[in-house]
C-alpha cells in the first residue's frame, strides 16, 4: 500500500472525520460531567445514606455495571421513549445513557476512595459538630477526589472508548463517520486504521497522564 | 407518563432463538476467557522479559488494545485481516480473535500488577535453591500471580461477557443480535430489550459476587 496516497485520501475526508471526533468529544464531555456528579452522590449515599436509598443506589450501580452499554443504549433509545410516551431526542438519550453508565462506574472509584479516608476524619467532623452539608463538601469531597483521580481518569478513558457504541444507534460520532466513509469509498483499511489511531492517541495520552500523576503527585503526598 | 401494556408472551413465543443467542454469547465468553487467562500470562512474561524487543512488542500490543475501543478492534479485524493476510475465517473465529486479543491485553496488566506485589525475597529464595527459570516461573511465580490476580481477572471476565454483545454489530447471532432481530420483527422492543438486559445482568451478578468473595478471602489470608 502506498503511504502518501493513503494520506492524500485521508486528507480529503478530514472534515467528516473531525466532525465525528467533535461529536465523540461532545458526548464524552457531557457524559463525564453528569456522570462524575452522579457517581459522587451515589457513593456518598451508599456510604452513609438512608437504608432505602442505599438499596436503590446499589441496585442502580449493579444494573449499569452488570449489563452491556450497547443494550443500555438500545433501551434508552427505543424503550424509554415508548414507556414515557414522548420523544426524548437522540442527543438526550445518548448523553443520558453515557452519564448513567459513567455514574455507575465512577461511583465505585469514589467509594473505594471514600473508604480509604480514615474514620478519624469522620470522628473529627462529629467532634467539631459539622453537619453533613459542611463535612461532605469541605472534608470528604477534596480528599476523595484527590485519591480517586487515577481511577477516575481511567474511567474517563473507558467512557471515551465506550462512546464509540453510539455509532450503533446512528449517532454521527468518530466511529460512525469512519464506517460511513469506509463503506462509501470501499477503502476500509486507510480509514479504519486512521480512526483507530485517533482513538489511540487520545486515550493513550490520558493513560500517560494517569501514571505520571500516580508516580509523581500521589507518591509525594504519600496518599 | 404514557400508558404501556406489557406483554411478555412475546418472550415465551421466541424463547428458542433467544436461548440459541445466549449459547453463542456463552461460548464466545468461555473461549475468550480461556485465551485471555493463558495469553495474558504469556504477554505479561514478555513485558517482564530481559530481551528488549520482546518487551517492546508486548507493551505495544497491550497499549494498542487497551487504548482503542473494542468496537473499533472488532470492525478493524473484520475488514482488514482478510485484506492483509488474504484469509477469511468464519465470522465466529474472527470475533474470537478480536475479543481474545482484547482480554489478553487487559489480563496481562492484571498479572503484571499481581507479580509486582510478590515480595523480592521469593526471587532470592528461588536463586538460593537453584531453581531453573522455568521452574521458578511455573511453580513459584504463576500460582501466586494467579491467586493475587483473581479479583481483577474475574472483573475482566465480566467485562468480556458484556463486550461480546458488540459482535451483534458485525451480525454474529449472539444474544444481543437475536434480541435486536426479534425487537424489529415483533415490534415489542421494550419486553425484549428488558429481558435481554436482565439475562446479561443475571449472568454478571454471580461473577461480581465471586469477585467480592475472593477479595475478602485474599485480604484475610494476607492479613
Amino acid at each position: 500500500m502506498n503511504i502518501s496516497a493513503a494520506l492524500d485520501f485521508l486528507w480529503d475526508y478530514r472534515l467528516a472525520l473531525s466532525i465525528g471526533l467533535g461529536n465523540t468529544l461532545y458526548f464524552t464531555a457531557f457524559g463525564l460531567a453528569f456522570g462524575l456528579a452522579i457517581g459522587f452522590l451515589v457513593s456518598v449515599v451508599r456510604q452513609a445514606g438512608h437504608p432505602v436509598l442505599k438499596v436503590i443506589a446499589t441496585t442502580y450501580v449493579e444494573i449499569f455495571r452488570g449489563t452491556p452499554v450497547l443494550i443500555q443504549l438500545f433501551w434508552f433509545f427505543f424503550c424509554l421513549p415508548a414507556l414515557l410516551g414522548m420523544e426524548l431526542g437522540n442527543v438526550f438519550s445518548t448523553v443520558l445513557t453515557l452519564s448513567l453508565y459513567m455514574g455507575a462506574i465512577s461511583s465505585e472509584s469514589f467509594r473505594a476512595a471514600l473508604k480509604s479516608i480514615g474514620t478519624e476524619q469522620r470522628d473529627a467532623c462529629i467532634a467539631l459538630g459539622l453537619p453533613a452539608r459542611v463535612s461532605v463538601p469541605y472534608v470528604m469531597l477534596p480528599q476523595t477526589v484527590l485519591r480517586a483521580v487515577p481511577t477516575l481518569l481511567s474511567n474517563c478513558v473507558t467512557l471515551f472508548k465506550e462512546s464509540a457504541l453510539v455509532s450503533a444507534v446512528g449517532m454521527a460520532d468518530l466511529m460512525y463517520q469512519g464506517q460511513m466513509i469506509a463503506d462509501a469509498t470501499a477503502r476500509p483499511i486507510e480509514i479504519l486504521t486512521a480512526t483507530a489511531l485517533i482513538y489511540f492517541i487520545i486515550a493513550f495520552s490520558v493513560t500517560r497522564i494517569v501514571s505520571f500523576y500516580e508516580r509523581g503527585y500521589l507518591a509525594r503526598m504519600r496518599l | 407518563m404514557g400508558r404501556y401494556t406489557w406483554d411478555f408472551s412475546v418472550i415465551t413465543a421466541n424463547w428458542d432463538p433467544l436461548m440459541a443467542g445466549l449459547a453463542v454469547t456463552l461460548q464466545l465468553t468461555a473461549i475468550c476467557a480461556v485465551i485471555g487467562l493463558i495469553g495474558g500470562f504469556l504477554v505479561c512474561q514478555m513485558v517482564m522479559s530481559r530481551i528488549a524487543p520482546l518487551r517492546w512488542v508486548a507493551i505495544g500490543f497491550i497499549e494498542l488494545f487497551r487504548c482503542t475501543p473494542a468496537l473499533v478492534q472488532i470492525i478493524w479485524i473484520f475488514y482488514c485481516v482478510p485484506y492483509f493476510f488474504g484469509v477469511f475465517f468464519d465470522p465466529f473465529y474472527m470475533a474470537i480473535l478480536a475479543l481474545g486479543m482484547n482480554i489478553t491485553a487487559f489480563n496481562a496488566e492484571a498479572y503484571r500488577a499481581a507479580i509486582q506485589s510478590i515480595p523480592a525475597s521469593h526471587y532470592d529464595a528461588c536463586t538460593a535453591l537453584g531453581l531453573s527459570p522455568l521452574k521458578k516461573t511455573l511453580f513459584v511465580i504463576l500460582p501466586q500471580a494467579v491467586l493475587m490476580a483473581i479479583p481483577v481477572l474475574l472483573t475482566n471476565t465480566i467485562g468480556l461477557l458484556q463486550q461480546t454483545s458488540l459482535v451483534a454489530i458485525v451480525a454474529i447471532a449472539d444474544l444481543m443480535y437475536e434480541g435486536k432481530t426479534l425487537a424489529t420483527q415483533t415490534y415489542r422492543p421494550i419486553e425484549i430489550y428488558t429481558t435481554v438486559a436482565f439475562i446479561y445482568f443475571a449472568l454478571s451478578v454471580p461473577l461480581s459476587q465471586a469477585v467480592g468473595l475472593f477479595e475478602r478471602r485474599l485480604r484475610s489470608r494476607l492479613a
